[in-house]
């Protein structure tokens, strides 16, 4: 690795912050720690970050992260970013996902789990300046699931997921037809989740799929069990 | 009692109006009367005084009062003294006054009883009773004369020929010019009778005139007869008399006796009777409902004009309130009719000539008081109806606004919280402030309970983060590497931050299942599919416990959420192995209602205790006595009840039956 990559931690709780970029700089990375937006944005005016931490609300500001995500989206459309909170309805999830970030996770996610996605989303960056390799790809009938650039489309089109939904589909259609449970789903998407917040991502999978493809019904409910792919 | 019957009894007292209006009315009424005595006296005694000296009216002839000093007649004769005697004589006749007009046919009857208006005459054993009446312009006689032999007069035969004479009755009077007359009534036999009278003709012979203004009736009695006469008041003078010439048989020398002198048939009494014209003067007072009379000083009735029963101008008020009233003021026993009288005097104010009575019937004021009754208590009523109407509507009133409040304060408390719109909190009465106090009350109530129901969630939002520092760090201490005594302590803190993260997310568990429902979309889905899956899912992951299906076999439509439906089957199930023991049998049940699907799950073990039905599908009701390392809010089975009220149903729980176990009915309506 030729430069180290630079993660930046907008967080207002300095004890979370500074565990974070403890956590961080012991896997290798460049940490910028920052407590509200203004000192966030005067910093990444001057350089952006490679990824971006994001705590949905900032100190004073209730809803700063998303503020903060919009702006920076402005400035880089590319540069991954991952929302924070402790709150974990399902409003901040939407709103945070619309403003385009790449991951909404909840505080209670372990660092190793955290950590996991910051270097997933690295790879995924890498991945997409490198040309498609062919192994990685799995197809399934319309579906195409790229897992190096952690890339889905359907009929050819590109479906843009979350990270947690995109290793949702990709633990369902990797293997159609096998009920895949709650639990066995955040563990392939490296979640602590509840029931109803594996429900609603389930559900945002499908909208998103049906957004291209009205007819779209391939991931089926079975239920008390879990959910499976279905060519 | 109630407010509407309280009210009512106290309208009911406006009824004392009436009472008081009777009372009143009665008061008015003795006013009425003591002031109607008044003026009727004072009317008396105008007309009586207008009468003063009016003997000429009185009488037909004034009375001759003389002097007394004027010397007494020399004549020893009775008669003779009597003719000249100005003073009351026992040979006066005084006629009553006859309120009818007898029939002329010698029967008594139809007169007056009166027994005391009878005067006898007599001589040895011959006797004589005669009453007099006057009615109008005539004057009736009553002759009852005792005769042991009645004679009539032979028929056809000459009634001045001696020898045919029957019992003969002389009427001897004074004529209006003063002069003697005499009549004499000769009967052939019984019936009618008319007067003749003896005149002188020209060369002195005698015949017998009849006299067709006097008429009478002849009847036999068992003793003796009975004459009725009718003479016209416009033939007599002052002067009256009746002679009876008693023979024992045709022709015989007649034993006479009465009031002429039996030798020239002279009028010795006289005929006090009162003038026609007195009546006449009498009507000009004539007043419906007002009687007149004027009486001689010894009491006899002179003249009257009665309009006693004469009909009102007045129209008595005949409705039936008008009588029930009546019924009500009037005392028993109270007289119909006022009197009033007043003494007549002489011209010089010596003498009584005569007395006015005035009488007048009751109901002239009786009417008059009727009236104003009628009206004062049909106002009363009507104003105690009209109160007690509306008594009884603002307690009518009152009362629905109250149980308005009642149920309202009932059904305050909601399963979705307090309703803190309250009725009557815009009212600006008293209620309006219960209304009001209680609105606040509830509104405050809420809050609290709002605060109580959200503070799981906020709790557990509020422990996220320090927890969070907690874990970070544990993993980073973790990460740097720790010594191994150290490091089963680290593993303790993270199991127990694990523990804590648990309880965070149970506590979370209600919002978030109201947040899914709020954000669930309605599907139509088989009910049957939907619980046999999750049944075989049951089985895998409580393989302690046995699961059975009951269900129909054809499909079960729905309208909603297959999500929420499996998850409330979840915390069901969850529940019913919790409080089963090891290998028990769960029973997952569908049937179908009329409006409903009905999810029913049986387990064996405890039966619910009683009073808990009521409040198991509470937020944060914990009916769990043991413990176990999980955490329970009491949340699931509220959880439950929010999903099937999602799914317009309802939540029941029950024991079964003997007390085998516990059995939750979900009723969702299809």
């Amino acid at each position: 690795m030729a430069m180290k990559r630079m993660v930046a931690i907008v967080e207002d709780e300095p004890a979370i912050r500074d565990n974070y970029a403890a956590a961080f700089t012991r896997e290798g990375y460049v940490v910028r720690a920052y407590a509200n937006r203004s000192q966030a944005m005067t910093a990444f005016a001057s350089r952006l970050p490679d990824l971006a931490v994001i705590d949905i609300s900032l100190e004073e500001e209730p809803e700063g992260g998303f503020e903060l995500c919009r702006q920076l989206r402005a400035l880089s459309p590319e540069l991954p970013i991952i929302f924070l909170t402790a709150r974990d309805s399902e409003l901040d999830a939407v709103s945070g996902l619309r403003l385009g970030a790449d991951d909404f996770l909840t505080k209670d996610l372990s660092l190793a789990h955290l950590i996991a996605r910051v270097n997933a989303l690295f790879r995924r960056v890498d991945a997409l300046r490198r040309p498609a390799e062919a192994s990685q790809i799995v197809r399934r009938g319309p579906l195409t699931l790229d897992a190096e650039r952690m890339q889905v489309e359907w009929e050819g089109q590109v479906v843009l997921l979350s990270l947690t939904e995109f290793w949702i589909v990709y633990a369902l259609a990797r293997h159609p037809g096998h009920v895949k449970n709650r639990q066995q789903l955040m563990d392939a998407a490296n979640v602590v989740l509840d029931d109803n917040t594996i429900t609603s991502h389930v559900k945002r999978i499908r909208r998103k799929f049906q957004s291209i493809d009205p007819k779209f019904d391939a991931v089926q409910t079975v239920y008390g069990m879990g959910y499976r792919w279905v060519d | 009692m109630s407010i509407r019957i309280k009210l009512l009894l106290l309208g009911l007292f406006t009824l004392v109006l009436p009472w008081a209006g009777c009372r009143y009315a009665r008061e008015m009424e003795s006013a009425l009367r003591e002031g109607e005595q008044t003026s009727l006296l004072s009317v008396a005694q105008t007309i009586a005084s207008s009468l003063q000296g009016r003997s000429d009216l009185l009488y037909r002839q004034p009375p001759h009062v003389e002097d007394p000093e004027t010397p007494p007649a020399t004549d020893d004769d009775q008669v003779a003294a009597a003719r000249r005697e100005p003073k009351p004589s026992p040979y006066d006749l005084r006629p009553i006054l006859l309120s009818s007009q007898p029939f002329l046919d010698g029967y008594v009857e139809e007169w007056p009883q009166n027994k005391t208006a009878w005067r006898y005459f007599a001589r040895d054993q011959h006797q004589f009773g005669i009453l007099t009446g006057v009615f109008e312009r005539m004057l009736y006689v009553m002759l009852d004369v005792r005769d042991e032999h009645l004679v009539f007069d032979t028929l056809g035969a000459s009634p001045l020929d001696p020898s045919t004479f029957g019992d003969r009755i002389w009427i001897g009077f004074e004529g209006p010019d003063g002069r003697e007359r005499q009549v004499f009534i000769a009967a052939t036999g019984p019936g009618s009778v008319t007067a003749r009278r003896i005149e002188t003709g020209e060369y002195g012979q005698l015949t017998a005139v009849s006299e067709p203004r006097i008429l009478g009736a002849l009847q036999s009695t068992p003793r003796g007869y009975r004459l009725e006469l009718r003479i016209p008041l416009s033939m007599l003078g002052e002067r009256f008399g009746v002679l009876i010439d008693d023979r024992d048989q045709r022709g015989a020398d007649p034993v006479s006796y009465g009031t002429l002198r039996s030798d020239d048939l002279h009028t010795v009494g006289r005929l006090i009777v009162a003038s026609p014209e007195l009546t006449t003067y009498l009507k000009q007072f004539r007043q419906p409902g007002l009687r007149l009379a004027v009486a001689a000083p010894e009491g006899r009735l002179l003249a009257q004009v009665d309009s006693l029963s004469e009909a009102h101008v007045f129209a008595p008020e005949r409705g039936i309130l008008a009588q029930f009233y009546r019924r009500f003021v009037d005392r028993p026993g109270t007289r119909r009719v006022i009197d009033s009288a007043a003494d007549i005097y002489d011209r010089e104010r010596r003498q009584i000539i005569g007395s006015l009575q005035v009488s007048q019937t009751e109901d002239r004021w009786l009417i008059l008081r009727d009236r104003a009754l009628t009206h004062m208590l049909n106002l009363t009523l009507l104003v105690s109806a009209i109160a007690v109407t509306a008594t009884f509507i603002f307690a009518a009133s009152l009362a629905v606004r109250l149980s308005r409040l009642r149920a309202a304060s009932e059904s305050a408390l909601t399963r979705e919280g307090l309703v803190t719109t309250f009725p009557e909190t815009d009212a600006s009465d008293e209620l309006g402030d219960v209304a009001r106090g209680f609105s606040t009350l509830l509104h405050r109530l809420n809050e609290y309970t709002g605060y109580l129901r959200t503070l799981a969630g906020k709790l557990a939002h509020e422990i996220r983060t320090p927890l969070t520092i907690v874990r970070s760090s544990l993993e980073n201490m973790e990460s740097e590497g720790v010594s191994s005594s150290a490091g089963v302590y680290l593993e303790r803190a993270r199991q127990g931050s694990e523990r804590l993260n648990g309880i965070l997310i149970a506590m979370g568990a209600a919002s978030r299942v109201e947040e899914a429902i709020s954000n669930a979309e309605r599907t139509r889905f088989d009910l049957v599919p939907v619980v046999q899956s999750a049944a075989d899912a049951y089985r895998i992951a409580f393989p302690e416990r046995a699961f059975a299906t009951d269900v129909p076999a054809e499909a079960v439509e729905l309208e909603g959420a297959p999500d929420l439906v499996v998850q409330m089957l979840d915390k069901l199930v969850d529940n019913a192995v919790d409080f089963s023991p090891a290998g028990a049998t769960i029973i997952l049940r569908v049937r179908l209602e009329q409006h409903a699907a009905v999810v029913e799950v049986d387990n064996p073990g405890p039966p619910l205790s009683a009073g808990t039905s009521a409040h198991l599908f509470e937020s944060l009701w914990q009916s769990r006595t043991d413990s176990d390392s999980r955490p329970h809010f009491g949340l699931g089975l509220y959880i439950v009840r929010l999903i099937a009220e999602f799914h317009r149903g309802e939540a029941a729980a029950s024991s079964l039956p003997g007390d085998s176990g516990a059995r939750f009915t979900i009723r969702l309506a299809r």
